[in-house]
């Protein structure tokens, strides 16, 4: 116990990863407090909605740089990922698969970057600016809800309010039916909780392996420890930006899932 | 699993009960880790069998061995987490 405590005298290692409030904006009663991921969740919004139209509005024939790296990345996601589950309606839900790609994708890689050390560097003052936005389980719950209204609402959209109900519980004898009702109503909450989960944790268990491996210079103040420390750091950091693609790639992928099979009536 | 067992037993020398949850949930991340570790390597081997069975197929299969891990990782960072809010829990008391 009295190493824990030491630890966590000099560092905590969930510190960088927590939200802390920015400013507040206060309205007679009302008060808006934005914290830091709050912050980053409206410039992952401005970069996106500003900058992509931007970089995509040639018209060339073949499109070079940033603006092929986007279509090329849309282009996958639609033929490979989105295609094969939703079928003939893959254009009209395709734009969803999309944004919360690109979206996912944006807020992982602003946290990979270290905002609050480098306004520390320039203004002298501690602050606490950036942290990894989807570290937070408010935001990947929030992602995970939107996905869950757009599965629903897209299967009662496309087949009717009772055929859809009638399709989720797959074909069995009468007597089973409320026992596969009863099921299918707790995977339909369940598959949305761990879409906001496994993004989530992957994010923060990254982020805190790094922020454990930097507070071990401050615990034993050694520079043997600091050169070790900062080459773990670095390769832990690789990898923490290969789980970041990965876990918006399967987040796209397991929202088309569920929207390709709740378009689609079960035979 | 050597550390999660030490600290355990250290937590069993906290007053009161509190101990024995944090012991409980230290051991149970060592647990965790060998199914999901037993999980992910079967999904490796596996993968490489394929890939050697049929080398053209090997983007497909790759891209599937990145989907399944995820899943499996989805869902050992679940139980990793409710062990860890368990021993926050009990720091707080």
């Amino acid at each position: 116990m009295s190493l824990n405590t030491a630890v966590l005298a000099e560092f905590n290692p969930l510190g960088p990863i927590t939200s802390a409030p920015l400013f507040t904006f206060s309205l007679g009663h009302w008060q808006l407090v934005v914290s830091n991921h709050a912050f980053a969740v409206a410039a992952a919004t401005i970069l996106l909605l500003i900058g992509i139209p931007l970089v995509t509005r040639s018209k060339k024939q073949v499109p070079g740089g940033l603006q092929n790296l986007i279509e090329s990345i849309c282009v996958f996601l639609r033929e490979q990922v989105a295609r094969p589950v939703m079928g003939g309606h893959t254009d009209r839900y395709v734009g969803f698969v999309w944004t919360v790609f690109f979206f996912i994708l944006t807020l992982n890689l602003l946290g990979m970057v270290p905002t609050e050390k480098i306004v520390e560097l320039l203004t002298g003052k501690e602050n606490h600016f950036g942290g990894p936005a989807t570290a937070n389980i408010w935001i990947t719950g929030a992602l995970a809800v939107v996905a869950f209204f757009m599965t629903h609402i897209s299967g009662i959209r496309e087949q009717g309010l009772w055929r859809y109900l009638a399709s989720i519980a797959p074909p069995a004898p009468w007597w089973m039916m409320p026992l596969m009702y009863f099921l299918e109503m707790i995977s339909a909450f369940v598959r949305p909780f761990t879409l906001a989960v496994r993004l989530f944790a992957n994010m923060v268990a990254g982020h805190m392996i790094v922020a454990t491996f930097l507070g071990l210079i401050f615990v034993f103040k050694s520079y043997g420890v600091a050169v070790a420390s900062v080459f773990s750091v670095a390769a832990l950091s690789l990898l923490d930006l290969l789980v970041a693609f990965i876990q918006a790639y399967i987040f796209a992928f397991l929202s088309a899932l569920y929207i390709g099979s709740s378009i689609a009536p079960e035979h | 699993m050597d550390g999660l067992v030490t600290s355990g037993l250290l937590a069993l020398t906290a007053p009161g009960d509190t101990g024995w949850a944090v012991f409980g949930a230290a051991i149970t991340c060592g647990v965790i880790i060998i199914g999901a570790s037993y999980g992910l390597s079967t999904i490796g081997g596996k993968a490489v069998e394929a890939i050697a069975r049929q080398p053209e197929a090997g983007g497909r299969i790759f891209l599937t061995t990145v989907i399944a891990a995820a899943m499996i990782e989805g869902f050992t960072f679940f139980a990793l987490l409710i062990c860890f809010m368990t021993v926050f829990w009990m720091r707080g008391t």
